[in-house]
């Protein structure tokens, strides 16, 4: 027996490495096209000042607010206009906690510090802030420099949810460490899930649902976007012993070793990851998280969530479904060639600009600067992508941004599709395991030409499905941006 | 079928090894830290000019596996940066790919690595669960002596016990002998105290230049370079504070250099390094080695144009939630959100942010300037006779675990303002009653002040704790003094009492009672 699961995952990293030449992504390549679609611009920071940008807030006006790394707040008038060499900032704030994550409201900026949720206001109008109201500071720190704090922006309710990152990313040492929490507009503190890590960032999609980003460690194989439903277990076991602070029912105690699938089916309320992000093959760590519902003006991803990446400085693209009661989706590479590790992410909605902002302190990036703020714009040419991969009872649609030539489009020697999983364990992230290689059976296209059927043999509940896609060229003769998707098959879809 | 079934294995396994690509694992796993250059990025450190990658592969091997915390040198210079552990990502074969790489292209010279040496060291050290420090590998794995300039190193030992440098040539050796080494330490005397060394050996300069020679030690030594002593460490005392760097310019070729050394009782050591004109680190001559002190970052935060700084960070010796205030008359405060206190008190510089707003920041920054004095510890804000109703989470160790457990205080942090000048009023509320505290600065009889006000409203009286756990003299007539020497004058409202059982100062106010305090070093 154990020689064969010892065979079993030899074999598995046989498949893995036959999968890698194909999975090798040559971003270069795709970011040299990137500035035919998108427009990427740095926007000049305050000059002679240190801005490891780390929260980004949308204000009236079209003004926009950062939070940098030292804890300042700086406001800037003409971030959206084609002249940024005119922009003007203004300190609104000095030497916060490391602010992560802000957004303005009522004529206050709220800013998740490490040790507390404040209200910033300039109550006498100076343009600067003078009333600091600590709006909840309910868990604990100690001084590791590990114990981040993540704050979104307000739900319908007006609640500001917040996720905990572990004492040194390992351990629980402080109460409420490995949680998610909301806060109420007068303050209340309600822990909301467990069995966090190392979050990059939180933000909802456009139901609402609250999803945050978790990084590849302990009981991380890989890192993902996870979705935050209430009284959930996220699936790291470290910060259990809080529960018992507020008399909750004990979080699971999943076995080292396994695979979530197991797990999550012991334990119902343990919600596996929505979508996973291939460990140095989708970025290594995931950071801040943007819905898209700018209704075409960032282009045709509706939405979509655009989640940013700090090791690699890019942006990945999520679609999601829910599929018998959770939340699945596949992950393509987007957006990449930002100057510094990407944290915060934010998308104007009604203008359809991007903001994004960063530092590669402590933790190195692709790109090169020490920090960055940057915008994003949509030129108006729709690339020739998958727009989405969509679960079915016996395979795959795959809906495309263009019509696709239909020829190619039906042949079967253009897709080729690879699974894996990770093992779920105590130490430190996973290789990719228990590899398979469906059978791609048949692939139909649809009368419109955007969509593409496909029957797959060999579907695996629980594995990453890759999609690799051959020479399928749109209508007008356009070659893909990006030839390959990663679909987390939590659920199969019933009939 | 089940033997056909494990050919394709086995073939498929011969594929993998054949099939990992070091370049492609190191260009998506390593790159972002380590540079696609192996020069390391963003202040991570390289492997270009590093002893790290080359030699044993078990030192790299253990590396990746496990991964390694706390400070390493590299290249001169030190890191303390934690490498995550990849042994659960990366298969052997893998992670003989990356490093064969890495050896290949920045350690030149630095052999392959094979799955098979990778399998064993996992093996080895499968018990292993934490990262590894620079210090065991080291110890398991040392770096190669490098073969050393000094040539013809031969020690003339002494015995007697002298305080200042004796005249040697006045003196009978008792011992005189080669060391092919050519590395100085005292150890070659076979002596443990009371004794001095006279090496002598011809210097082996590689090229002409400067040449940048540092010299230590304890007790005392001379250093002589072509005939000139050009160092000198006076009297009894340690290796660190008398360090000398000295430049020589010489020419190429064999130069004579003279080390005199007298060991005083014991503790003996000898730190003689140089660093040549195309070196990037000294390089040791002595078996005790130079220490690379890594440049620390200052980034002074102070008060400036007459508004008082804050600062927003781990505060030492109060508590997490801490909040400086650096006034512009050169006083200075940390208030404890968590406690609801002011819990330090100091003068001079505020605060320094180089620690904290460089690499990752980890731990406490002391205040930067002097006579720093702790208030207080615990909840500043009591209630008479009652715990208070506002619940926190407090922590506990039991042996190696925090245990984790709800405390019930009086009172709440409920944030600050700040006037034009940057002043804070701090605001903390608990059930039925809300406090104020503002701390403005003043020049009071040419004596820098920190002016209290002390605010309650509500429906019960407030004991406020203004110093606890701390000698307090007085007060009298108005005024008390901490120990440390900080004077806390009662300018009106009821007076702060001090009380011996706990060596605490504090001041209770009834609802719309105000106390003003002035806080001013003796």
């Amino acid at each position: 027996m154990k020689h064969l699961s010892f065979l079993l995952v030899l074999a598995g990293l046989a498949a893995a490495s036959v999968a890698a030449p194909a999975g090798k992504v040559d971003t270069s390549a795709s970011e040299s096209r990137q500035s035919e679609f998108y427009d990427r611009v740095e926007i000049p920071l305050p000059a002679g000042e240190v801005c490891e940008v780390s929260s980004i807030a949308l204000m009236p006006g079209k003004k926009v607010a950062i939070g940098t790394r030292r804890g300042d707040v700086w406001i800037a008038e003409g971030a959206y206009d084609a002249d940024l060499s005119k922009i003007k900032w203004t300190k609104f704030a000095s030497n916060l906690h490391e602010p992560l994550g802000m957004f303005w409201k009522d004529g206050s900026i709220y800013a998740m510090q490490r040790p507390e949720f404040t209200r910033l206001t300039d109550k006498d109008g100076d343009g600067r802030a003078d009333s600091f109201d600590t709006v909840c500071s309910k868990w604990g720190i100690n001084g590791d420099y590990h114990e981040y704090a993540w704050g979104s922006e307000p739900d319908k309710n007006g609640d500001v949810w917040m996720v905990l990152c572990l004492t040194g990313s390992f351990h629980a040492h402080s109460p409420w460490r490995g949680w998610c929490a909301r806060i109420t507009p007068d303050g209340k503190f309600i822990p909301t899930a467990s069995g966090i890590r190392s979050p990059g960032g939180i933000g909802a999609n456009d139901k609402g649902d609250m999803f945050y980003t978790d990084n590849q460690g302990v009981w991380n194989g890989a890192s993902a976007l996870k979705w935050l439903r209430p009284g959930s277990f996220q699936g790291n076991p470290t910060g259990n012993k809080s529960a018992a602070l507020l008399d909750f029912p004990a979080p699971p105690e999943p076995t080292s070793g396994s695979r979530i699938l197991t797990e999550r089916l012991k334990y119902p309320e343990f919600v596996p990851p929505s979508v996973i992000l291939p460990h140095g093959i989708v970025g290594n760590s995931p950071s801040g998280i943007a819905c898209d519902m700018t209704k075409g003006k960032f282009g045709p991803w509706e939405s979509q969530m655009l989640v940013g990446e700090q090791t690699a400085s890019q942006v990945q693209r999520i679609n999601l479904e829910f599929v018998n009661g959770l939340y699945q989706g596949a992950v393509f590479h987007f957006l990449g060639g930002f100057e510094a590790g990407l944290i915060p992410v934010r998308m104007d909605q009604e203008d359809g600009t991007m903001f994004v902002g960063g530092s590669n302190r402590g933790w190195g990036s692709r790109g090169s600067k020490p920090f960055t703020f940057e915008r994003v714009r949509f030129k108006g040419k729709v690339p020739f992508e998958m727009h989405d991969i969509s679960a079915r009872h016996d395979g795959f649609e795959v809906t495309f941004t263009h019509p696709v030539d239909a020829v190619a489009a039906a042949d079967l020697k253009n897709y080729s599709m690879d699974t894996f999983t990770y093992i779920y364990q105590s130490s430190y992230g996973s290789p990719e395991v228990d590899q398979t290689t469906p059978t791609v059976k048949s692939a139909t296209v649809s009368a419109d030409g955007l969509k593409v059927r496909l029957v797959v043999d060999g579907l695996v509940r629980g594995h990453i499905h890759h999609l690799l896609l051959g020479d399928i060229k749109s209508k007008a003769g356009d070659t893909l941006w990006h030839n390959q998707g990663w679909y987390t098959l939590n659920e199969i879809p019933a009939k | 079928m089940r033997t056909s079934s494990l050919l394709a294995l086995l073939a498929s396994l011969v594929f993998v090894t054949a099939a990992e690509d070091g370049a492609q694992v190191y260009n998506s796993l390593c790159v972002a830290c380590h540079g696609p250059d192996g020069k390391g990025l963003n202040g991570l450190p390289p492997f270009v000019g590093s002893d790290w990658p080359k030699g044993p592969a078990a030192r790299s091997i253990k590396i990746v596996l496990n991964g390694l915390t706390g400070p390493v040198d590299v290249a001169g210079k030190t890191y303390n940066i934690d490498m995550p552990p990849q042994g659960a990502v990366l298969s052997d074969e893998k992670i003989a790919a990356a490093l064969t790489y890495v050896r290949a292209t920045f350690a030149n010279g630095a052999g392959p690595v094979t799955a098979d040496e990778v399998k064993a060291v996992r093996a080895a050290t499968a018990k292993r669960t934490t990262p590894w420090t620079a210090e065991e590998l080291l110890k398991a794995h040392p770096f190669p002596p490098t073969k050393s300039p000094l040539k013809h190193l031969v020690a003339t030992v002494y015995e007697g016990k002298w305080k200042e440098m004796p005249d040697f040539s006045m003196l009978k050796p008792v011992l005189m002998e080669d060391f092919n080494v050519g590395i100085i330490d005292p150890a070659q005397s076979g002596r443990k105290e009371y004794y001095a060394v006279v090496w002598t050996a011809q210097f082996d300069a590689s090229e002409e230049g400067k040449y940048l020679f540092t010299f230590d030690c304890d007790d005392f030594g001379s250093l002589y370079v072509g005939g000139e002593r050009i160092a000198e460490v006076k009297g009894i005392g340690p290796l660190g504070k008398r360090s000398k760097e000295v430049p020589v310019m010489l020419k190429k070729g064999l130069t004579p250099l003279r080390v005199e050394y007298v060991q005083y009782g014991a503790n003996a050591a000898v730190v003689l390094a140089v660093k040549g004109p195309k070196d990037k680190t000294p390089r040791a001559l002595s078996n005790t080695k130079l220490k690379v002190v890594k440049e620390k970052v200052s980034i002074p935060i102070q008060p400036k144009d007459g508004v008082a700084a804050i600062y927003r960070n781990f505060i030492d010796n109060t508590t997490p939630r801490a909040i400086g205030i650096g006034f512009p008359n050169g006083l200075n405060i940390a208030y404890s959100a968590d406690d609801v206190a002011a819990e330090l008190f100091w003068n001079g510089k505020f605060m320094d942010g180089g620690h904290h707003w460089t690499d990752r920041g980890a731990g406490n920054e002391p205040p930067a300037g002097t006579n720093v004095i702790k208030l207080s510890d615990g909840q500043g804000i009591l209630l008479e006779g009652a715990a208070g109703n506002v619940v926190r989470y407090g922590r506990e160790k039991e042996g190696s675990e925090w245990k984790f457990f709800p405390v019930n205080v009086a009172a709440e942090f409920k944030g600050y303002d700040l006037d034009k000048a940057g002043n804070p009023t701090f605001r903390a509320s608990g059930e039925g009653f809300a406090v104020s505290d503002a701390w403005v600065p003043e020049e009071v009889s040419g004596k820098a002040t920190l002016t209290r006000t002390l605010k309650v409203t509500g429906d019960k009286p407030v004991v406020i704790v203004l110093a606890r756990g701390l000698a307090v003299s007085g007060p009298t007539d108005g005024v008390a003094e901490l120990a440390g020497g900080l004077l806390v004058r009662a300018i009106s409202g009821p007076a702060p009492k001090a009380n011996a059982n706990d060596k605490s100062l504090t001041v209770t106010l009834k609802p719309g009672e105000t106390a003003v305090l002035g806080y001013s070093y003796r």
